[in-house]
């Protein structure tokens, strides 16, 4: 049976002026989690907040999250210290096959960098080749990026001068040859890194984003559009936090 | 402690007042991976309608003080659907089917009782869902009329035997008149509430924060408005009433029961803490134990001042 975990807050690290990068203690959750999926957690408010896997560590029993300020729940989860207890609900949603290919590129921007982060060091640990892309608006925004990657910033302050597209038409034949491409971030960058993935013969996928409440299905309020014409419908609407948050770039309606 | 916690409601036998509301549990299949469902008195399906409905688009959720505001507009599979791939895993479940039926007009809610009917030996009740505020025609605005009410429900009962649960809205001036209007169609229990119509705006934007503008506001604090209505019409009804609305802990449903419900609907609960019936379970058997009271003995013994 699944059930909700009351964790404890091990560390909480100010990235940046907006941004924690926060771990806790659940060793159901770091065994469990994989790349892709989330944690619904409690806050002072009356609903939990979602929030992506960012690492996991299996012998201490750890799992991490990225947060960033955007309103009123993530600023109270931002200000929670190690000690504190926090109820979660997780491992959540369908997380990305990382079985599906022996070669990835994963692209991430804003917040995305959390997810593609565990997808990363699973890939990394289990020797599939891939690349990592990184968008940000600016060099402040930077977080969780390793020399190694390719890094955009939209001012040109650091990095490529450009948005994820710019970095990926950076990539070699045998970097993108054959590859899946694994894309979280903002729906317009998501939606330009699918039109590039197809445009190159890839198949993508997408991490899809909507305010959530209850995470587990049942509530029906984080819906986004997929295709249905076989359904003689022009849309379906599925579950973020269910039916996704991964879906391949070509089902869903943008 | 098996006994103490049985409540009737009606002809219906319910081995706990505990069941889960309407659009709060989808068809059971996801909380089944939380907990036994067994434990429960029974659980209300989401809310059905002859086709198949995408519901409403854009952002359906807003946070609130002690509760939410939603907007799902009650997208589902459609009624076929359902009865094809849903019905016989709830009837699974070990718990009373309650299957929540929409419409948009009088036809539709007639409809969708010839399409039940054959089935009733896997259903418990119908809950008529005259109250969704979050639909463009039938639901609430057919549950504020009275007549209309009456109407629906006696038409219905000439359809099908199975027992008629009625969901009303709180969003009237006089529950007791809706309430006594569904008693006099022929239902066989009145549910109380189903969610306030509610709003609630971006200061940035300026525009409401759900893309319907309004949304059904339910949780915590909606539970006192649902208490009042619930102790409001047991005086005046002679069948049970079904509590819901903002039902978190064993006291609360202890509160509604003497206010005057024969059970209760555990709805926005659910999607805070997804077990909690199994604590509220237990603390029930526990408040039985401690007081050497059933609970159905519980029903309407408000004193009022």
């Amino acid at each position: 049976m699944k059930k909700e975990y009351s964790c404890k807050i091990e560390q909480v690290q100010h990235i940046h002026e907006d941004t924690v990068y926060i771990t806790i203690g659940c060793q159901q959750i770091a065994d469990n989690a994989v790349p892709g999926q989330f944690v619904n957690m409690s806050c002072s408010y009356f609903l939990k907040r979602p929030f992506g896997i960012a690492s996991v560590n299996k012998d201490k029993g750890t799992f991490d999250i990225g947060v960033k300020i955007v309103g009123k729940g993530t600023a109270d989860i931002a200000s929670f210290s190690a000690g504190q207890t926090v109820n979660v609900l997780g491992p959540l949603g369908n997380g990305f096959d990382l079985s599906s290919s022996d070669k990835f590129i994963l692209v991430a921007g804003g917040t995305g960098v959390f997810p593609i982060n565990f997808a990363h060091e699973i890939l990394a640990q289990r020797g599939v080749r891939h690349v990592v892309v990184e968008g940000f608006r600016n060099k402040e925004q930077i977080t969780m990026c390793s020399p190694e990657y390719v890094l955009t910033t939209d001012d040109g302050s650091a990095g490529i001068h450009g948005n994820c597209c710019t970095g990926l038409d950076t990539l070699i034949e045998s970097e993108i040859e054959g590859a899946t491409v694994l894309c979280v971030g903002p729906l317009p960058m998501m939606k330009a890194v699918g039109a590039w993935a197809t445009g190159n013969g890839l198949k993508c996928y997408v991490s899809m984003e909507q305010r959530m409440a209850c995470g587990i299905g049942i509530c029906l309020v984080c819906v986004c559009k997929v295709k249905a014409e076989e359904q003689g419908q022009e849309f379906n609407h599925v579950r973020c936090c269910k039916d996704g948050p991964v879906f391949p770039y070509e089902e869903v309606v943008w | 402690m098996s006994g103490l916690l049985n409540v009737k409601v009606g002809a219906v036998d319910l081995k706990s007042p505990l069941i889960l509301a309407s659009g709060t549990c989808n068809f059971g299949h996801e909380l089944s991976e939380y907990y036994d469902l067994s434990i429960l008195g029974g659980l209300s399906s989401k809310g059905l309608t002859i086709k198949p409905r995408v519901g409403n688009e854009g952002v359906r959720v807003a946070e609130t003080a002690a509760g939410m505001l939603n907007s799902v507009g009650l997208q589902n599979p459609g009624v076929d659907y359902f009865i094809e791939h849903d019905l016989d895993y709830m009837r699974g479940l070990g718990c009373a089917c309650i299957v929540n039926v929409a419409g948009h007009s009088y036809d539709d809610y007639m409809a969708m009782a010839q399409k039940l009917d054959p089935y009733k030996d896997k259903i418990d009740a119908l809950e008529v869902n005259l109250s969704c505020p979050n639909v463009k025609a039938g639901c609430m605005n057919i549950g504020t009329d009275p007549e209309q009410i009456k109407s629906i429900v006696s038409s219905m009962k000439e359809i099908t035997s199975l027992p008629l649960w009625i969901k009303l809205t709180p969003n009237v001036t006089d529950i007791k008149a809706t309430a006594l209007a569904a008693q006099e169609g022929g239902g066989d229990a009145v549910v109380l509430i189903n969610t306030l119509l509610g709003m609630a705006v971006d200061i940035k934007s300026r525009r409401p924060i759900l893309h319907n503008n309004t949304g059904g506001y339910s949780g915590p604090a909606v539970k006192p408005v649902a208490i009042r209505m619930v102790s409001e019409c047991y005086r005046i009804l002679d069948i049970p009433i079904i509590g819901c609305g903002g039902i978190s802990t064993y006291e609360d449903v202890l509160e509604f029961m003497i206010a005057g419900a024969a059970a209760v609907e555990i709805g926005t609960a659910s999607l805070i803490h997804p077990g909690c019936p199994v604590d509220i379970t237990a603390d029930l058997e526990k408040w039985c134990e401690d007081s050497g009271e059933s609970l159905s003995s519980l029903t309407g013994t408000l004193k009022l001042w």
